[in-house]
């Protein structure tokens, strides 16, 4: 058992999450996909704040929850509307939610 | 006890005016009655962008690292701030053409209220705007201008989320064709938040390599330690998220549903701006932390250079509609800028002051297309298929004119900004013996010259459609963008030796 | 500088929790039902936390439970209950082809990264944080302490900049969410109940789904005793629409209510129908 195994696990949560994020067609499971890559991006930052022996790994990783926070705030609110929007019979035909 | 750092004010200026007016436009929003915030919102933002451009001006000529390391205060940053600041505030102005649309903006009047229910028929006609643009649209700008000036990869990714949020949400507040923009909005999140965790991952793994993520603490690891696996996938990764922001292809699959979809105005100012800062960053890493290094993303950079210019070229040459089709030239231009960033020569710099001049010159004239197609309109919008601009040189003699001139900018025609600027970037490749793939570069220009041509003799050689386009009257704010957009690529395709010379003096990076 | 040894508790936890969190981003990925993916998420986060904490890291540990887990996902599965819980994904793929794409670029995604981070990190010397946050002869207070004098000074401007992230992300919410309405464009509570006394025949509230209902979908109308639907209980802003409901009493007209008869049946159980009150 070494730090690698943290690395290892993190990288391999990092393509689940980037597999899904291409795999699946829910708006909002890509989403979680995504917050699950900077789930383990944050595993590594504090994983080589301990190998390395300085502690910028870990305020990264808390700014990485900061701006994951005011990203979800946004990308639901953007996610909502179009689904608000969706269930109000509209006459578009876009293509929604697939890309 | 925890001592300050030392910040040094006159070198943050530009964001604390930037920063500043965003921030002033947030509480008008809450307070100021909802006549007066229109005119109001408008006025913060330009002597926002305005003055955040003045105080870049002023500190012209200063090199240095303050905040702690996190911020660089040297020539090429300033040089892309003032660029930034610059688009940004003829952004504003095309932002703020009431004069257009009949309901007098093209931004949404209520962005909570659903698409196609019975209020916002209602709404489409009304005067009201949905104002928070503008200081979205300022903080954006400081965002970028943040993003070509951070010297530690913390910041820089920071400031790539303050620029891209703003961005996600203007994106999706069209006043037509609203359901269009709003799923531009969510696929340009939803790729965005995708790219941003891989740069965040190359972060880490530099991070671990490393043990910092100050650009100047990476360049020494670098050049003491050498370059490990670690460090070389990370940097993948950064360039990976970077290349996202900067549309260039094979990570370009958003930009032109994205391009479609968003308001015009809004669609100016990503591709101007957010490229300028997207190649500012990319410049800096590559060049202030991976300078001493550069074998190891040479060769990456060489590969996707000329993907994304066979991808523009050849892709741009299918499409059917003005705004896709200018996306895909961005593409394009993406690639040929990445020829400049490849002209890294240790010595002269030839290349980073030939990007600096390329993509203020690109900046200005895909401002003033987009600004062209703003015009164009029929009963329901913007007319933005190929087939409705036929014979428009019959209507509208002098906006065909500008149009033309601008594509032949685009094009890289002697005489125009463009052709200076490819002029410069490709010789900064020759100069590094990148000549393979400045052979390339100019292949694609000719074929991409192409698409740009069909729409010329569109314009002057078609027959108008009976039930064709009208071209709208611009109010005084387009009318500048126009004027000052033309004139600048004119001048700078005429005689460019001033502002070549700046570049030249800006090609500077501290770190 | 030898580094730290990792200890046997650590290795246990890791090889406990590891492959939990794993089964928990893998669940995510194929769970049809979009809740399921959210509390798949939520189990891997929590492991995610313990490794925080295991990892001397015990501020990020709470945050990524508190916050994370505790409001990040949260707020994930309120969206998804708003939206309609039940827009599970459909299988069809857009793109032939695609699915099968990802995952064998996925795996080589992860072949490449896993072994080079594999590969470059063996018999890495495990400096441990002693040094900077504490312990025995440490030059800190402790893990907090420590986070906060880096925040403060190297990564000031980071931290103010983050403000700015911070407000666009609330304008961004109530741009979206947030219908301004003029003021005196809605009625008053006193204006509305003088309106329905003065012109409507049917002042109190309409009937709800009541005793007598038969399924519990809005969209289904309630029963008059005598079975028929009550016109006045379809529900405004639902489109009607055929829910499955329990069978109703009494389908030969004999009289006789089956399910009363049978003596087993929602029916017999409330005691409500013609039958059993006959």
């Amino acid at each position: 058992m070494s730090l690698t195994n943290y690395l290892v696990l993190a990288a391999i949560l990092f393509t689940v999450g980037a597999v899904g994020v291409l795999v699946r067609r829910n708006a909002i499971v890509v989403f979680m996909c995504i917050e699950l890559m900077l789930n383990s991006v944050n595993l590594t930052l504090v994983t080589f704040a301990r190998s390395t022996g300085t502690l910028d790994g870990q305020v990264i990783a808390f700014f990485v929850m900061v701006v994951a926070a005011a990203e979800v705030v946004v990308g639901l609110a953007i996610i909502m509307s179009i689904y608000r929007t969706r269930r109000s019979a509209s006459v578009d035909d876009a293509n929604l939610l697939k890309y | 006890m925890i001592e300050a750092p030392d910040l040094s004010l006159s070198a943050l200026s530009p964001f604390l005016f930037v920063f500043g007016a965003a921030l002033v436009g947030v509480l008008v929003e809450s307070f100021a009655p909802r006549h007066v915030r229109q005119p109001t919102q408008v006025a913060l933002a330009l002597v926002g962008t305005v003055g955040g451009f003045a105080c870049t001006l002023l500190l012209a000529g200063r090199g240095e690292v303050t905040a702690a390391g996190a911020l660089a205060v040297d020539g090429a940053g300033l040089f892309l701030q003032a660029t930034i600041a610059g688009l940004g505030a003829l952004s504003v102005l095309l932002f703020a053409e009431r004069a257009l649309d009949p309901a007098r903006s093209a931004f949404v009047a209520s962005a909570a209220v659903p698409a196609g229910s019975p209020r916002d028929r209602e709404l489409l006609t009304d005067e009201r705007v949905q104002t928070e643009v503008y200081p979205l649209a300022t903080f954006a700008v400081g965002g970028m201008m943040l993003f070509v000036a951070a010297n530690d990869l913390l910041v820089m990714f920071i400031a790539l989320e303050v620029l891209s949020l703003p961005l996600y949400l203007i994106c999706g507040l069209s006043r037509r064709r609203r359901l269009l923009s709003q799923e531009a909005a969510v696929k340009y999140f939803l790729l965005g938040a995708f790219a941003s965790a891989f740069f965040l991952y190359g972060l880490a793994l530099v991070y671990g390599a490393t043990g910092t993520v100050q650009l100047a603490g990476i360049r020494q690891s670098v050049t003491d330690d050498g370059t490990g696996t670690l460090l070389v996938l990370g940097l993948g990764l950064l360039v990976v998220g970077l290349m996202f922001k900067a549309s260039v292809a094979p990570f370009h699959t958003w930009t032109p549903d994205v391009y479609q979809g968003a308001p015009t105005p809004v669609t100016a100012f990503m591709a101007a701006c957010t490229k300028v800062a997207a190649f500012g960053a990319i410049l800096r890493l590559l060049y202030v932390a991976f300078g001493t290094a550069d074998w190891t993303w040479r060769p990456l950079v060489y590969g996707i250079a000329i993907v994304s210019m066979v991808v523009g070229a050849v892709l741009g040459l299918t499409q059917t509609d003005v705004k896709r089709m200018l996306a895909y030239s961005s593409i394009a231009h993406a690639g040929f800028l990445l020829t400049g960033v490849i002209g890294l020569d240790a010595g002269t710099g030839s290349g980073l002051a030939a990007t600096l001049f390329y993509l203020l010159a690109y900046g200005l004239t895909t401002v003033g297309a987009f600004a062209v197609v703003t015009l164009v309109r029929d009963g329901d919008g913007e007319a933005t298929a190929l087939a409705q601009w036929a014979g428009l040189a019959r209507r509208s003699p002098l906006t065909a004119a500008i149009m033309t001139f601008l594509l032949l900018a685009l094009a890289g025609i002697p005489l125009t900004s463009g052709f200076t600027g490819k002029f410069a970037v490709f010789r900064a490749a020759i100069e590094v013996g990148a000549w393979p793939l400045a052979v390339v570069a100019l292949v694609t220009s000719a074929v991409a010259g192409f698409f740009y041509l069909r729409l010329v003799v569109l314009m002057y050689f078609s027959e108008p459609a009976e039930d064709g386009p009208s071209v709208g009257v611009p109010g005084l704010p387009t009318t500048i963008v126009l004027a000052v957009t033309v004139a600048a690529t004119l001048v700078l395709g005429v005689v460019p030796g001033s502002v070549l010379d700046l570049a030249d003096g800006a090609a500077r990076l501290v770190g | 500088m030898g580094g730290i040894e990792i200890g046997t508790a650590e290795t246990v936890v890791f090889w406990v929790l590891g492959p939990i969190a794993l089964a928990g981003a893998l669940g995510m990925v194929l769970a049809r039902n979009a809740v399921h993916s959210a509390l798949f998420l939520v189990n891997t986060m929590l492991a995610l936390g313990v490794f925080y904490v295991v990892q001397e890291a015990p501020f990020l540990g709470a945050v990524q439970i508190i916050v994370y887990t505790g409001a990040i996902m949260i707020l994930f599965l309120f969206v998804l209950m708003l939206v309609g819980r039940d827009s599970s994904d459909s299988v069809v793929e857009t793109l032939r082809g695609q699915r099968v794409a990802a995952t064998v670029l996925g795996i080589g995604f992860a072949g490449l990264v896993g072994a080079g981070i594999a590969r470059a990190t063996e018999g890495m010397v495990v400096t441990g944080l002693e040094g900077v946050q504490g312990g025995e002869g440490g030059a800190a207070d402790g893990n907090i302490e420590a986070i906060a004098g880096l925040l403060f000074t190297r990564y000031l401007l980071a931290f103010e900049v983050t403000s700015a992230l911070l407000i666009t992300a609330a304008v961004g919410a109530m741009v979206l969410a947030h219908i301004e309405r003029e003021p005196g464009s809605r009625l008053t509570q006193k204006e509305r109940s003088r309106a329905r006394f003065l012109t409507s025949d049917h002042p109190q509230t309409l009937p709800g789904p009541g005793v007598y209902a038969r399924a519990n979908s809005i969209a289904a109308p309630g029963r008059l005793p005598d079975g028929s639907p009550a016109e006045a209980s379809y529900a405004t802003g639902v489109e009607p629409q055929v829910v499955e409901e329990l069978p109703p009493g009494d389908p030969a007209g004999d009289g006789r209510d089956p399910g009363a008869g049978r003596g087993h049946g929602p029916d017999a159980a409330l005691g409500t129908t013609r039958g059993v009150t006959r």
